[in-house]
């Protein structure tokens, strides 16, 4: 028995030449050390020994025991530093880039819908939608723009057939909620008209417009300086100053067209505004009672008014964008660039 | 319209830069464009809207600057001197002698003066006019052409000048044109003439195209000796007309078509023959040759204060609307505390209700010094369910990297773009395009997603993922039937697209599962056959998924189009909380082997139609998911057939399910699964 105690030490002093690393030094540690392990097996034979070798045995096993942990315990050790000391040479570089999940972004013309119609929500606007494939009535006639009349100039349009027409505006939708509803009405109509001018940086056959109309009883054209006032400091700035014109829309009397102070020069003067201080933002008016008799509204007891702007002179403006066209052609590269989160409504008085 | 800074002050007389003037006038509605310094004058460009053919003549801008600045105007010198006909030398000149003039379509030409200056010079105008017509941008051409122009700058009256020796028979008609009838404009333009055009003619054919542009053949010349001078009123909505019948436009045709003054005639005509008698030297024939059908009766109009202040939200006074009006050349004809009754001037057309007078008065009161009021009433807005639905699946895909792209709704022709996924009827075209490059409302957005990702490649963009909203327009009776759509193009493979598509729905609370089948011939213009699934939702035509024709890619990127409309539809926002078990759910892995033609969809609906067998509740119905792991061909596999690893998860809300249980439920599936599709299970 203690031969073979010896020859087990024997072994284990020639194995432990061939440890090379740490994964060498486990496998070691749970052949004679483990549940299983040789010196566990040696544990078990000691019951069947006789009574008078039990002690002695019993002794030279555990010392044995002592000794394979220590030694294994030094080898684990070693091997560990080793590891942990090879690592030291390989630096984790901290400053290296980030992996950045992909973000996607709406397009910036929606951005700006959606912070008009944010805007509006909260004066007590909803949202309509009418189509773009419209008949002349809703483009032309309704809104107090005869066939034959000198202001249907401004308004050059694409035609389907006879009497059927692309909308040049959605000043159409006003007439469409009109039709079905009676005052009091708030809304805004966001979508997309067409006109027959050749593209270039400024034009595009196709474009946006926001709409926004308001009736009821007792509006009147402060109302509409009120409202748009709102607009205006809500959604560029409350230090962008607000300037109406007298201007000229078949659907309006009196006719308004808004501009802002110039935000990049501060009224200074620069190459946006044209020198003015002033760009020019949005039409608006108070609904022309030939509009109402239109509808069927007694022009006597309603009054309102009615508004619309282009999105993409609005974003081009925000984003000192010069090229119309960079909208359509939806390059990742122009998409990419816009912030996620926007500035309208932003105080910046407060954190 | 451009005026001279010098020029207007000959009518009215004020203090103003040229930049002071030019922001009173923005500000009362005549927007200064642009202030040019020309010699020693300045030439301002301002806008004038279609409602204010007043302002189309120097003196209707002078009369804005009275009514900002509150002087009068000074109109301009017109008496002159004509022959005597009683005199030895000259008997018998007399314009009716010299001409004789009838007007067949009183209705269309209201007003036609004519007279006759004989003897003149044709030669350059003199400096100080040519000065004045450069400034504004006019060439000068010789004194006869250059008077014109300018008392047409001046006035806002178009005229024509006739060489009279030229015109048959010593005849002036208005009239319709003949068929066959056809005239070279001045500006050398040939045109057919029709009936529904007016012309001006001489005994023998056409002279001018009335208020639009005289023929080559009548124009005043080096040679010209005497001449006809014509005057007139011509209906706009006939100007406008043949103005875009035959292509012309003019000076004299943006007039007429926005309306002259009415009354305007007389002082523009005697002005113009004024000029001519001093700087052509001419004798001016004594009389003048006017026809006019009916009288101009002036407008009157009642204010009422009330009205004023309710539509401008304003406590003004009767005497500061009065004085305003005033300033504006409005005849008061009677005035109360109440309201004001006003005549408007001839040339005011655009002023004729009593809304008019109100914008009026808030244009010369200041727009910007109306207050801004705040006091409308508390509403809270409301959104409609495909506003909510839009806003959500575009945060949806923006939140798994997608862009938003915005693409033209008006397309080409190209085979590409027509194709149309949605209706067998021809698409919409356009009746006017501009180019033929946009010519058709698109059937389709999935062209122009393609278009985009080529774009994008060709400027270094390899990968994309972009989606679009926006409609597509589809033939209908009287008006096209719009239908929004959805459609998403991306660098993945199908089941990536295809599992995009599932979680939009199941994020949308849509439950009922969407069917996949095989496309038809119209969608394999679009989509690789093998790889594309038509798709229905609910029974109705959902949309189109998979993998994209090579077309004008080098790559084949997947896509999608879907009926948003149909999306907004079974979108559900009724979703409730359904409680989390407190007991572990068991899983258990499978793997099948079945014939390559049976596809997983009638694998998932044979294991989850599989019904317990007594009326009891058994573990079957504690089935809570049904996981697909992959799909295998290989060595172990025949041929013919493939691998199918998935896993199935069962779960109850009361208890831990017992692993017999769980057994019984598992073999009761495999039996049915080998009884309907001849599914075995693999050998470990």
């Amino acid at each position: 028995m203690l031969e073979k105690l010896e020859e087990v030490k024997r072994n284990i002093q020639s194995e432990i030449k061939s440890v090379t690393a740490l994964k060498d030094a486990e496998q070691l540690k749970i052949k004679y050390l483990g549940r299983k392990g040789i010196i566990h097996d040696f544990m078990k034979l000691i019951p069947s020994l006789p009574a008078g070798q039990r002690a002695a045995i019993g002794l030279r096993i555990n010392s044995l025991k002592t000794e394979v942990a220590n030694i294994v315990e030094e080898l684990i050790k070693k091997f560990s530093v080793e590891i942990t000391s090879k690592a030291k040479h390989e630096i984790f570089d901290i400053t290296l880039p980030g992996k950045r999940p992909l973000v996607g972004k709406k397009h910036p013309l929606t951005q700006t819908i959606d912070d008009i119609k944010e805007v509006f929500a909260r004066l007590g606007f909803d949202v309509v939608y009418g189509p773009e494939v419209e008949s002349e009535y809703y483009n032309f006639e309704a809104l107090n723009i005869p066939a034959d009349h000198p202001s249907r100039t401004d308004f050059d349009t694409f035609y389907i057939k006879n009497d059927i027409l692309l909308r040049s505006q959605t000043s159409t939708v006003q007439i469409r909620v009109m039709e079905k509803q009676k005052p009091p009405i708030r809304i805004i109509a966001p979508g997309r008209v067409y006109r027959p001018d050749t593209v270039d940086a400024r034009h595009s056959f196709m474009f946006h417009q926001v709409e926004g109309l308001l009736v009821d009883e007792g509006i009147s054209f402060a109302d509409l300086r009120g409202v748009l006032n709102q607009f205006i400091k809500t959604y560029f700035g409350q230090d962008v100053q607000m300037r109406f014109r007298p201007s000229f829309f078949p659907f309006t009397e009196p006719s308004a067209e808004v501009d802002i102070s110039c935000s990049l020069c501060k009224g200074k003067g620069c190459s946006v505004c044209s020198y003015s201080g002033w760009v020019e933002i949005l039409g608006a008016g108070m609904v022309d009672p030939n509009v109402f008799n239109a509808v069927h509204y007694d022009a006597e007891k309603y009054t309102g008014f009615a508004f619309g702007m282009g999105v993409e002179r609005i974003t081009m403006l925000k984003y000192d964008i010069n090229d119309i066209r960079l909208f359509y052609e939806n390059d990742i590269r122009f998409l990419s660039q816009f912030p996620v989160c926007t500035r309208t409504g932003l105080n910046e008085d407060q954190l | 319209m451009k005026i001279s800074y010098n020029w207007l002050k000959e009518y009215v007389n004020f203090y103003l830069s040229p930049q002071e003037l030019a922001d009173k006038l923005t500000n009362a509605g005549l927007v200064v464009a642009n202030i040019q310094s020309v010699e020693e004058d300045f030439c301002l460009d301002i806008e004038v809207t279609s409602n204010r053919p007043d302002c189309l003549g120097i003196i209707g801008i002078a009369r804005e600057v009275v009514a900002v600045v509150g002087a009068s105007v000074q109109l301009p010198e017109t008496n002159y001197i004509s022959i005597d006909p009683r005199s030895e030398s000259r008997t018998g000149i007399e314009v009716p002698k010299l001409i004789s003039i009838a007007v067949e379509e009183p209705i269309l030409c209201p007003h036609y003066t004519a007279r006759v200056v004989r003897h003149i010079t044709v030669k350059p105008s003199p400096e100080w006019m040519q000065k004045r017509l450069k400034c504004i941008g006019i060439r000068p051409i010789n004194n006869i052409v250059d008077i014109t122009n300018y008392v047409m700058m001046e006035t806002g009256q178009p005229f024509h000048a006739f060489d009279l020796d030229k015109l048959s028979d010593q005849k002036i008609i208005v009239r319709r044109a003949r068929s066959g009838e056809e005239i070279v404009a001045i500006n050398g333009a040939r045109r057919a003439l029709f009936h529904d055009m007016l012309v001006i003619a001489d005994g023998k054919r056409p002279v001018a195209i009335a208020g639009i542009m005289g023929g080559k053949d009548t124009e005043v010349s080096e040679s010209t000796r005497h001449i006809l001078l014509e005057c007139a009123q011509f209906e706009p909505r006939q100007v406008r007309r043949t103005s875009k019948a035959t292509g012309i436009a003019s000076d004299s045709s943006y007039r007429f078509e926005r309306a002259v003054d009415p009354e305007g005639v007389e002082l523009a005509s005697k002005r113009a023959v004024k000029l001519i008698k001093d700087l052509a030297e001419g004798e001016v024939a004594h009389g003048v040759i006017d026809i006019r059908s009916g009288k101009y009766e002036k407008k009157r109009i009642t204010l009422r204060i009330e009205r004023l202040n309710k539509v401008l939200g304003l406590e003004i006074k009767r005497t500061i609307a009065s004085d305003i009006l005033k300033r504006l050349q409005f005849n008061i004809l009677n005035e109360v505390d109440t309201f004001i009754d006003v005549e408007v001037p001839s040339y005011r057309g655009d002023v004729y209700r009593e809304i008019d007078l109100i914008e009026e008065i808030a244009r010369i009161y200041g727009y910007n010094n109306i207050p801004t009021k705040t006091s409308i009433s508390v509403r809270g807005s409301v959104k409609s369910k495909c506003e909510i639905v839009e806003d959500s699946v575009r945060q949806f895909l923006i939140g798994i990297g997608f862009y938003e792209a915005k693409t033209f709704s008006i397309v080409d022709t190209s085979p590409l773009q027509t194709v149309n996924l949605w209706s067998d009827r021809v698409g919409v075209n356009i009746a006017n395009p501009l180019r033929q490059e946009e010519s058709r409302l698109r059937t389709c957005l999935l062209p122009s997603l393609i278009r985009t990702k080529t774009y994008n490649m060709n400027h270094g963009v390899e990968q994309v993922r972009i989606f679009e909203i926006a409609k597509v327009y589809l033939a209908g009776e009287k008006l096209p039937q719009e239908k929004t759509c959805l459609s998403i193009l991306a660098d993945v493979d199908y089941l990536t697209l295809k599992g995009i598509v599932e979680s939009l729905l199941l994020n949308l609370g849509i439950t009922s599962k969407c069917e996949w089948m095989k496309i038809g011939v119209i969608e394999s213009k679009l989509f690789i056959s093998e790889k594309a699934a038509t798709i229905q939702l609910g029974g109705e035509r959902f949309g189109y998924l998979g993998e994209a024709k090579e077309l004008e890619l080098k790559t084949s990127p997947c896509m999608v189009e879907l009926d948003m409309d149909l999306l907004v539809k079974m979108s559900s926002f009724s979703k409730k909380y359904q409680t989390l078990s407190q007991y572990p759910p068991v899983l258990r892995d499978l793997a099948i082997i079945v014939d390559e033609e049976v596809t997983w969809a009638s694998i998932e609906k044979c294991i989850a139609t599989t019904n317990p067998r007594s009326k009891s509740r058994t573990s079957v119905s504690y089935l809570t998911g049904i996981n697909f792991f992959d799909i295998y061909r290989g060595k172990q596999i025949p041929s013919g057939k493939k691998g199918i690893a998935f896993n199935l998860c069962f779960q109850a809300q009361d208890r831990t399910l017992k692993s017999e249980e769980v057994d019984i439920a598992l073999q009761k599936i495999l039996n049915d699964l080998q009884e309907t599709l001849g599914v075995e299970l693999r050998k470990q």
